[in-house]
């Protein structure tokens, strides 16, 4: 028996998760997915704190994506003052998302996922036979790492992102030398795609019910700003309506709340929701990609997720170029605008790495008055478990190894900031 | 060292960034042949708690009681506890408002659900356990791991930092930006070991790293502070971001607004 647990609807849900799984002989009783994270308060601590310091503090519920949260929440704070920044620092926030996107995409997918399928019990382990596997994943890492460190400070809580833009901007020749080596990464994002290509054929989860959610992005090109969500079924919605359409529930068994589109359909969001939403607005390499490999990219498949990060790879390093090329060419650019910091409310949706981030803040008299924070995880868990679900009851007669190992591969492919710890696995 | 070093790296409450740091580093490969990793669950499926290890690492602060007892089985295992970043060091920014009662906390977020765990205001690893050495940083720097771990490795022990953010700022000849621009930098008070970072992009220090050991001038900062206009309650917020668990702070900005100043 389980004592019910209930939720909070903000980040904890990153670090210690775990499944459980109950079987009897006719079957799987019960899936649970628990996230026993301790609590840390972040939307009660920063009520009533000053918005420079709350937005300093914010991206600190992640650090798998902590420019994610540091970029969201300053731009719910702008749009809650009525502040617009100018296109080149959107352009220049646009390439320190992608710097975490590149990051968090190399990461999960040759330290995390990779293991799996090459049948290691952790990523360090296959350095003997996959050295050249390693040594692209920490290239990519490093670029992705390069691009937060030069643009905002550091690659973990990034504290040159500011209301009106940055503190300061990197050199011209720091730009250039970051697009030199980006370039050279490219070809290392392509084997990304050849090698998961390969890998990412899992078939066990079919969801033919599956919704997809995702940004429509603001400037016509596939990216992660934007003012409405779009949603796989054809529905789209403005993002300050997010809490009509997105509707969080307390599960019993649950650290975290679980959500559903408009109160009962259970979505997907990610980098496989992005490219079921706007593969459309693709461009360059990965358009190619994407046209050749479009049967691997399968809306109903969860682990379609793993190889749709892959294809991503190759268009953010692409995009990157872009965006440092048209930077350079308006260069020099003034870092920031003053902000008047003035009551009102706002809502931002970006694409992090692992799907929607949600800031609604609400601002008075320099201070935070009201905030809420829903994160890619919060809004996967629901989805998750239902596949984990599918997964065992596929896999529940076969021996406890197989099925403990093919059900943390389904939570993987979510790339839930539990990820890491997904390990308390009881049968 | 011809036995390989046992190193464990466990988890409390946090972001899990300060993991994220040190398996970022390209260095970590090169640590492979000297050191087996008996315990990473951010990267290794096969880990173990209960296994006996010479370096264990501790990122996160203690949150709940579940916590309280796995800090201590790791000390228990452990020949060297190293608490890593701001939240094992000194409880982190969940610990901002540990003046607040627990249960109004609790109440914000939770409304009046109850889970399973027995949580608790955060904490720093210290309060429960004998800690041998400290990391700091929101994350740590890469060569504070290094440095901690090479010194480790050959048998010497790693010194503490006992200057401040501004020496470092001073040494990269960036403009004051308490002095000069007026903003409430807190690198005065704030350990050194960053190369100031975030001064260097124009952008006041908030402090990740905690006050300087032993010294922590909390009073001469309030006193500048306070002299450009700030309220004590500004300032104690500031401080309290990466210091609220610290037993000076309060006494000495209080003390600057007591005396008249």
């Amino acid at each position: 028996m389980y004592i019910p647990i209930t939720v909070d609807h903000i980040a904890r849900v990153e670090g210690k998760g775990g499944i459980e799984i109950v079987t009897s002989d006719e079957g799987i009783k019960e899936v649970k997915l628990n996230i026993i994270e301790g609590p840390r308060f972040f939307e009660a601590i920063t009520l009533g704190k000053k918005l420079e310091e709350a937005l300093a503090v914010y991206p600190r519920i992640c650090s798998f994506c902590s420019a994610a949260h540091k970029l969201t929440a300053v731009e719910a704070a702008e749009k809650a003052v009525g502040f617009t920044p100018r296109p080149e620092i959107q352009d220049l926030r646009d390439l320190l998302y992608i710097g975490d996107m590149i990051e968090s995409h190399a990461l999960h997918l040759y330290l995390l996922v990779l293991p799996d399928y090459l049948g290691y019990s952790n990523p360090l382990a296959m350095v003997d036979k996959y050295m050249k596997e390693i040594e692209y994943a920490m290239a990519l890492k490093n670029i992705g790492s390069k691009i937060m460190d030069y643009l905002a400070s550091r690659a973990i809580h990034q504290e040159n992102a500011i209301l009106g833009g940055f503190g300061k901007l990197p050199t011209r020749s720091q730009f250039e030398e970051l697009k030199k080596e980006l370039k050279e990464a490219l070809p290392m994002a392509e084997y990304t795609v050849e090698l998961f290509s390969k890998l990412d054929q899992y078939e066990e989860v079919k969801d033919e019910e599956m919704i997809h959610m995702a940004v429509k992005p603001r400037n016509g090109v596939y990216g992660i700003f934007g003012d409405y969500i779009k949603v796989s079924d054809g529905f789209k919605f403005p993002v300050e309506d997010y809490k009509k359409h997105i509707v969080e529930k307390v599960v019993g068994h649950s650290f975290a709340k679980h959500s559903f589109y408009n109160n009962e359909k259970h979505f997907m969001v990610g980098a496989i929701s992005r490219i079921v939403n706007n593969a459309d607005l693709l461009y360059g390499r990965a358009k190619e990609l994407y046209s050749q490999y479009k049967d691997l990219l399968r809306y109903d498949n969860c682990f379609a997720n793993n190889f749709a990060q892959a294809l991503e790879l190759v268009y953010f390093v692409e995009r990157a170029i872009d965006i440092i090329d048209d930077t350079l060419a308006k260069w020099p650019i003034k870092e920031r605008d003053e902000v008047e910091i003035k009551d009102g409310f706002g809502v931002s949706i970006t694409e992090a790495p692992r799907g929607l981030l949600v800031y609604a803040l609400e601002v008075k008299d320099g201070k935070v008055d009201y905030v809420d924070i829903i994160t890619p995880t919060a809004m996967n868990l629901a989805i998750m478990e239902r596949h984990v679900r599918m997964m065992a009851e596929k896999h529940w007669q076969d021996d406890p190894e197989t099925l403990k190992l093919l059900t943390e591969m389904t939570v993987r492919a979510y790339d839930p900031c539990i990820s890491c710890s997904v390990h308390v696995v009881k049968l | 060292m011809s036995e390989k070093v046992k190193i464990g790296f466990y988890a409390l409450t946090s972001c899990y960034g300060c993991q994220l740091q040190f398996a970022m580093m390209d260095e970590v490969l090169q640590l492979l042949d000297k050191a087996n990793i008996e315990c990473w669950f951010m990267l290794e499926r096969g880990s173990d708690e209960d296994k006996e290890v010479d370096i264990a690492f501790i990122e996160g602060s203690v949150s709940t009681q579940e916590e309280v007892e796995l800090v201590k089985k790791i000390r228990e295992k452990a020949k060297i506890v190293i608490a890593v970043g701001s939240c094992a060091v000194h409880g982190g920014v969940q610990s901002w408002d540990k003046d607040k009662e627990f249960n109004e906390l609790w109440k914000t977020v939770y409304g009046d659900a109850h889970v399973k765990f027995e949580p608790k205001m955060a904490e720093p690893v210290e309060k429960y356990i004998k800690v041998d050495y400290k990391l700091y940083g929101c994350p740590p720097e890469k060569k504070d791991f290094l440095y901690a771990l090479g010194t480790l490795l050959i048998g010497s022990w790693p010194e503490d930092i006992d200057y401040p953010v501004c020496v470092e700022c001073r040494l990269r000849g960036n403009p004051c930006l308490l002095i000069e621009k007026g903003e409430p930098c807190l690198g005065p008070l704030t350990v050194a070991g960053c190369d100031a970072r975030c001064p260097a992009f124009n952008i006041a220090c908030i402090g990740c790293r905690g006050a300087v050991k032993d010294v922590a001038w909390f009073d001469s900062l309030a006193l500048e502070l306070k002299k450009k206009g700030l309220k004590k309650e500004e300032i104690l917020e500031r401080m309290k971001i990466f210091n609220a668990h610290n037993p000076k702070l309060e006494g000495m900005v209080n003390k600057i607004f007591e005396e008249g100043g």
